[in-house]
């Protein structure tokens, strides 16, 4: 039997009237919690009942994502918290820990269990335990769709009768029965007594010792009564979970649970932890035997095809590295049309826009150049980078929402031992391929404080998208014919010295063996366009926000530093300059040893793409003088101009593929930028100059980060000493050996 | 029995101890094998060998997931083979 699924719209109109006339608890905001196993498809669930309306932030005092909705569905106030996915309650991940706390200090209304109906049995195990919070509970039977496609047959009238919650089918992809879901949820809130889930039968031994503890606990602490549910800390204490007695501040006596735990521990002959453990298991094992019905015969599944070459001992690593050789090469043929547009519209049309309107209202001619020279030029090149940063999160985004992210952890996990390190902490690092900051942050997915600190020292060196500008600007100056390889071999210098550098760690400052590690490989599915443009701007936006506040602070500030002493004629005399003046001389030996190099890389010390703003207004680069425009002339510029981007960017896609690639044919309107570094670099020193670009120190926002993280400014200290000096060795190989070999 | 680790592709087994239950969450490696065993991979439990080639990690299918472990833990992980 087919359930029948609606396609739910989940926005209803705002029924204030209604909601008005209504009884006093109707217009209660109903908090509504969203637990679930990893890979359930929950955030694609959180996404689509809430949408534009989520709120992304932290739980308060970790780094862990907190999303959060406010919104109204049938005239009722909705409040949504998306708890991290879990496998379990137990409190032994931050993750775990978070969602627990939550659960038993917040009491939310409703708790909405997403469980992924193609594998029941475990995510009944992590719903047996939600259960036992006594907390109204309604189950989304998600992707039940691929369930149906697999030939299961769940029967959902008997799991409500033996759970005694409700339970909706949905497609969170399809944003099917998301409406019945929230009905069911806000039932069940209101009537919290009629939904109450049933508490499981864990077996005589087990409920015979933890109604001992519970009248104990009754008895001596009468005021916990309805704060903390009982059974839940009797099984608490049971267990020995000294975490769940401080938090309800309680002192149990050992001896006391001893002796009532004293006749399982005979019977079983294991520990009290383990006991419970195998009961809630053998709960979910009973529940899914007999609400599932499973085909006979089980089908090769597609995931297992693709895995039998995306894992293959010889091809995977090939296929991975062709993966990601794609992604950035689709990354860069696809943005830098418009990248090259919003550079030419700001250093043009907007520059000439800016000064216009200063000269009508007789501003200063330093305003005007603070302005022009400052500000758009500053900002506007790094914003000129919004199109690759946000292309380059589309792809990884894709990656990881396809499945495929996982299997290059897994892919990796060799090459990863060499550095001391598994598997599982190649995650983080390809996210610092997005940016360094989130991958920082995620090292908390790592259990080990020795892995944590070890991947988080060698993050650094992969190339994050601040650093793509610059190489952006000095790939298109001198390497266009070979943009895509060009760039793809910066990231790949970057795990090359990364692992080269693990190794050394792995025998100075982390001896000992890698922990051992364990990971799920989610099912390969195609992405929806919508969670990939929520996710694309979520790791995006970061970019855009830096560039409006940030970036736009440093490059006034850069162009103070540029024009002071006041009314100083050479750039070189600046306090900028007269810095990388000092600097220069130790530059010398890797190629770039001028001062506006120098005090470029002093810049970017803040954030990497700055270097290139700074360039701009260190080079002052002057547009060729132009007859003079009107301000729709201006305007018109650069809408033809962007047409021929967006052309230009379609073409390219194709070109990816076949022989053509990208050319330097529409280098007609490139920047002024790229024409003074053609003059003061050469390819070779170009090439240096990269490399140390994406070698020496992480920023100002990956040192905070770290610090948060660790608590300590010591591991920033270690990373930014030994990428100073790899920076400088790796740059003077560079330029010493191609000088050598007569290159540049 | 033998460990884990010791199946090769396409075979199947049923798990009999994970060897780091006794004590587990303490000490180093803390929550791990708790985190297998939550994860499904606990005894009683019938497992496929998807991929075991060479020297990484290998791939199990438990239940309707793919997990995959660390060599080292698939050595402490006792098997019936089952056919």
């Amino acid at each position: 039997m087919s359930l029948q699924l609606s396609r739910g719209e989940v926005t209803s109109p705002v029924q204030s009237q209604e909601s008005k006339s209504t009884a006093a608890p109707h217009e209660k905001t109903i908090t509504v919690a969203v637990a679930g196993n990893p890979n359930s498809g929950k955030s694609t669930l959180i996404n689509a009942i809430a949408g534009t309306r989520l709120y992304v932030g932290n739980w308060p005092g970790v780094t862990v994502e907190k999303k959060s909705a406010m919104f109204e569905h049938g005239g009722r106030k909705i409040k949504l918290i998306d708890l991290p996915g879990t496998y379990s309650l137990s409190p032994y991940t931050q993750e775990e820990i978070i969602a627990r706390d939550y659960l038993v200090k917040e009491k939310p209304d409703v708790i909405i269990n997403v469980v992924d109906a193609t594998n029941i049995e475990r995510n009944l195990y992590l719903t047996v335990q939600l259960l036992e919070l006594g907390i109204p509970l309604v189950i989304a039977l998600n992707i039940y769709d691929e369930a149906e496609q697999k030939g299961y047959r769940i029967n959902t009238k008997a799991m409500e009768e033996m759970l005694g919650v409700k339970v909706t089918p949905t497609v969170a992809t399809k944003k099917a029965g998301l409406e019945e879901l929230l009905k069911a949820a806000t039932e069940s809130a209101d009537n919290p007594s009629r939904y109450l889930p049933k508490q499981l039968n864990y077996g005589d031994d087990i409920e015979s010792a933890a109604a001992v503890i519970r009248t104990h606990i009754s008895e001596q602490y009468p005021s916990l009564d309805g704060i903390y549910p009982t059974r839940w800390l009797a099984f608490k204490f049971m267990e020995g979970d000294s975490r769940a007695a401080e938090e309800a501040s309680l002192k149990m006596d050992a001896a006391f649970i001893d002796k009532a735990t004293a006749h399982l521990k005979k019977a079983h002959g294991d520990d009290m932890e383990s006991i419970m453990a195998d009961e809630r298991y053998a709960l979910a094992t009973g529940l899914t035997r007999e609400v599932v019905k499973r085909p006979e015969v089980r089908k090769v599944e597609i995931t297992e095809k693709i895995d039998r070459w995306a894992l293959n001992r010889f091809l995977g690593i090939p296929i991975f590295l062709a993966a990601m050789w794609i992604v950035f090469k689709l990354t860069f043929d696809i943005s830098q049309p418009f990248g090259d547009w919003i550079d030419g519209a700001t250093a043009g049309p907007v520059s000439r826009l800016a000064d216009k309107m200063i000269a009508a209202v007789n501003g200063p001619l330093w305003i005007a150049s603070l302005a022009t020279e400052g500000v758009i030029a500053g900002v506007g090149f790094v914003l000129a980078f919004v199109p690759v940063i946000f292309a380059m999160m589309f792809f990884i985004t894709f990656l990881e929402g396809s499945g495929y992210m996982a299997r290059a952890a897994f892919v990796m996990d060799r090459a990863m031992h060499s550095m001391g390190l598994h598997g599982k902490s190649f995650i983080p690092m390809l996210l610092g391929f997005g940016c360094n900051v989130p991958g920082i942050y995620a090292t908390r997915t790592l259990e080990n404080p020795r892995d944590k600190a070890l991947t988080a020292l060698l993050l650094p060196l992969m190339s994050c998208g601040a650093r793509l500008p610059v190489y952006v600007v000095f790939i298109g100056a001198f390497f266009s014919s070979y943009a895509g390889t060009v760039l793809w071999s910066m990231y790949v210098m970057g795990i090359v010295l990364a692992i080269l550098m693990g190794v050394i760690f792995k025998r100075t400052l982390f001896r000992g063996e890698s922990p051992m590690f364990i990971m799920e490989l989610p099912p390969y599915r195609m992405p929806s366009l919508r969670s990939l443009m929520i996710h694309t701007w979520e790791k995006g936006k970061h970019f855009l926000i830096k560039a409006g506040t940030y970036i736009f602070a440093v490059s006034i500030l850069v162009w103070f530093l540029l024009n002071l002493p006041w009314g100083v004629e050479n750039k070189k005399d600046s306090y900028l300059g007269k810095t990388g003046q000092i600097i220069a001389p130790v530059l010398e030996p890797v190629g770039f040893g001028n001062w506006e190099a120098a005090s470029a890389l002093v810049t970017g010390l803040i954030a990497k793409e700055i270097v290139v703003g700074s360039m701009a207004e260190i080079y002052a680069v002057e547009q060729a003088e132009e007859a003079p425009t009107t301000v729709s002339e201006d305007l018109k510029e650069m809408g033809t101009t962007f047409v021929a981007a967006a052309g230009d960017s379609f073409r390219n896609v194709f070109a990816t593929f076949g022989i053509a690639s990208i050319s330097a044919e529409e280098d007609e309107g490139a920047s002024g930028l790229k024409t003074v570094i053609q003059k003061t670099f050469t390819p070779l020193t170009a090439y240096a100059f990269m490399a140390f670009v994406l070698l020496y120190m992480p920023c100002v926002v990956v040192a905070i980060a770290m610090k948060h993280e660790f608590g300590s400014w010591k591991w920033f200290g270690v990373a930014f000493a030994y990428q100073m000096v790899l920076a400088w060795g790796v740059a003077l190989v560079i330029y010493q050996g191609g000088k050598f070999l007569g290159i540049g | 029995m033998s460990p884990l680790g010791l199946l090769s592709a396409g075979e199947k087994a049923e798990v009999v101890e994970v060897m780091m239950q006794k004590g587990c969450c303490q000490g180093a490696g803390k929550g791990q094998s708790c985190h297998a065993e939550d994860m499904g991979l606990r005894a009683g439990k019938v497992v496929e060998m998807l991929n075991n080639g060479g020297g990484g990690p290998l791939l199990l299918k438990v239940d309707e997931s793919r997990i995959a472990i660390s060599r080292g833990m698939a050595m402490k992980i006792m098997v019936k083979k089952s056919d």
